[in-house]
């Protein structure tokens, strides 16, 4: 008989490497990511050149980037299941807050290695001024977290409704919206030798947020 | 003899009781209220026209739907399985049941063991896999499987954490003759010691039953 201690634990961590086991063998959001990631990249390098000190534009243009290369398969987590007609099998070995943590916890990872590379490429393509690294990276952190955060609510919500991606879109849009404006803000901030406390404020509220909304929504989530 | 066998000689009698158990999907869709109580060791079974709601009883057994009225309950040795735990307890099959396509077989065991939380993965997959003759495959993907082979598959799933309730949607869909008789030899060697619960019209699968209800909802016939 399975042992009752740490079996929610038992399940994240099994749920997360599954995940991973099947990322890697399919490459089926990472390539597309990457793809976009670089290709915009490469494309607004060539179209106008360095962007040197307009840091309005690089922390815009830092988080479009980041936000339609992660959006698309961030919002495929539970689709995919559903799709693959697979979500039966996971919903009768693991309870659905466990479930949530483990593609949670495997979108922020998806989310960090794409930031690995995408983001040193924009800094080197687009001629970004040295960040403030400490300020840099803790808006970067924690705009991952709310965004990987509400990506990953939000593709639970609409995974088993009909019209999904146009829904995804709607929903998503006025709820990414905030951690948007805080991210944006923020990274221009650090640029610019300001102080970026309130939107770090911001952005650990909205995380905890959405995280703690997620816990508690999961459970009612799949009971039909 | 298997790890499941063992593990359920050593448990304790398992019951179900159900009253006024009924759940709506849409209009004219579910399952009309039952009431039952069925007591290990034995085999019960559900029958019943097609659309009269066999197998979403099932899955309210199994805590995979949570009933629009009425109560399930899960009894162990005389202390009632709070929902959460269920899924420990019971091993389910059904035809619904698809596994990852980019995981082998043992591997698609391995997640479900790892994510229920057993102590001994490689032994349990490995035990269960042999009972249902389907060893010699093991590492090949689901999707190589033809039909009655996947059947087997979904069995040894059910068989995985030695379960003491089995809960079998018409579990010899697909299957040959000989996996008929594997059918049976697993149905008998649990019903001494677990519950076995048979939702199926095919009265091959459900004649050795102590216990049969028949689901007397709309059905097709009710709803035209």
């Amino acid at each position: 008989m399975p042992s009752n201690g740490s079996s929610s634990a038992a399940a994240v961590w099994a749920v997360l490497r599954k995940e991973c086991r099947s990322e890697w063998r399919t490459r089926y959001g990472l390539n597309a990511a990457l793809l976009f990631a670089v290709t915009t990249l490469t494309a607004v390098s060539f179209a106008i050149g360095r962007l040197g000190n307009r840091t309005d534009l690089l922390a815009a243009l830092l988080w479009i980037v980041l936000l339609f290369a992660a959006l698309a398969s961030l919002s495929h987590a539970f689709v995919r299941e559903v799709e693959g007609r697979t979500l039966l099998l996971l919903r009768l070995v693991a309870s659905p807050a466990a479930i949530a943590t483990g593609k949670l916890v495997f979108n922020l990872l998806f989310l960090g290695v794409l930031e690995l590379v995408t983001v040193p490429l924009f800094l080197v393509l687009m001629g970004a001024p040295p960040p403030r690294w400490g300020a840099f990276l803790g808006i970067l952190g924690l705009g991952s977290i709310a965004l990987g955060g509400c990506a990953t609510l939000v593709g639970a919500v609409i995974s088993q409704a009909r019209g999904r991606g146009a829904l995804y879109a709607a929903v998503s849009f006025p709820l990414l919206l905030p951690m948007l404006a805080a991210a944006v803000s923020g990274t221009r901030a650090q640029w610019e030798g300001g102080p970026v406390g309130s939107e770090a404020r911001l952005l650990t509220a909205y995380a905890a947020a959405v995280v703690g909304a997620s816990l508690l929504l999961y459970d009612r989530l799949w009971e039909d | 003899m298997s790890v499941a066998l063992r593990s359920v000689a050593g448990a304790e009698r398992p019951s179900i009781t159900a009253q006024g158990v009924w759940h709506r999907y849409g209009p004219g869709r579910g399952l009309e209220p039952v009431s039952f109580a069925w007591c290990g060791p034995s085999v019960a079974a559900v029958t019943g026209a097609n659309g009269s709601g066999k197998s979403t009883l099932l899955k309210v057994l199994a805590g995979l739907v949570a009933p629009s009225g009425g109560t399930a309950t899960l009894s162990i040795g005389g202390s009632v399985v709070p929902n959460r735990a269920r899924r420990r307890c019971v091993g389910y099959a059904s035809p619904d049941l698809m596994f990852y396509d980019e995981l082998s077989c043992a591997e698609n065991l391995a997640f479900a063991g790892e994510a229920l939380g057993l102590r001994d993965v490689r032994r349990a997959f490995t035990a269960a896999l042999d009972q249902v003759g389907l060893g010699r495959v093991a590492e090949d993907r689901p999707g190589a499987l033809s039909s009655g082979m996947l059947q087997r598959l979904r069995l040894a799933l059910a068989l995985l954490h030695g379960p003491a309730v089995l809960l079998l949607d018409e579990p010899t869909s697909h299957m040959d003759d000989e996996g008929r008789d594997l059918v049976a030899r697993v149905v008998e060697r649990h019903r001494r010691a677990g519950l076995v619960v048979i939702a199926s019209n095919d009265e091959r699968e459900w004649r050795i039953a102590e216990q049969r209800i028949e689901l007397r909802g709309r059905g097709l016939g009710g709803a035209a």
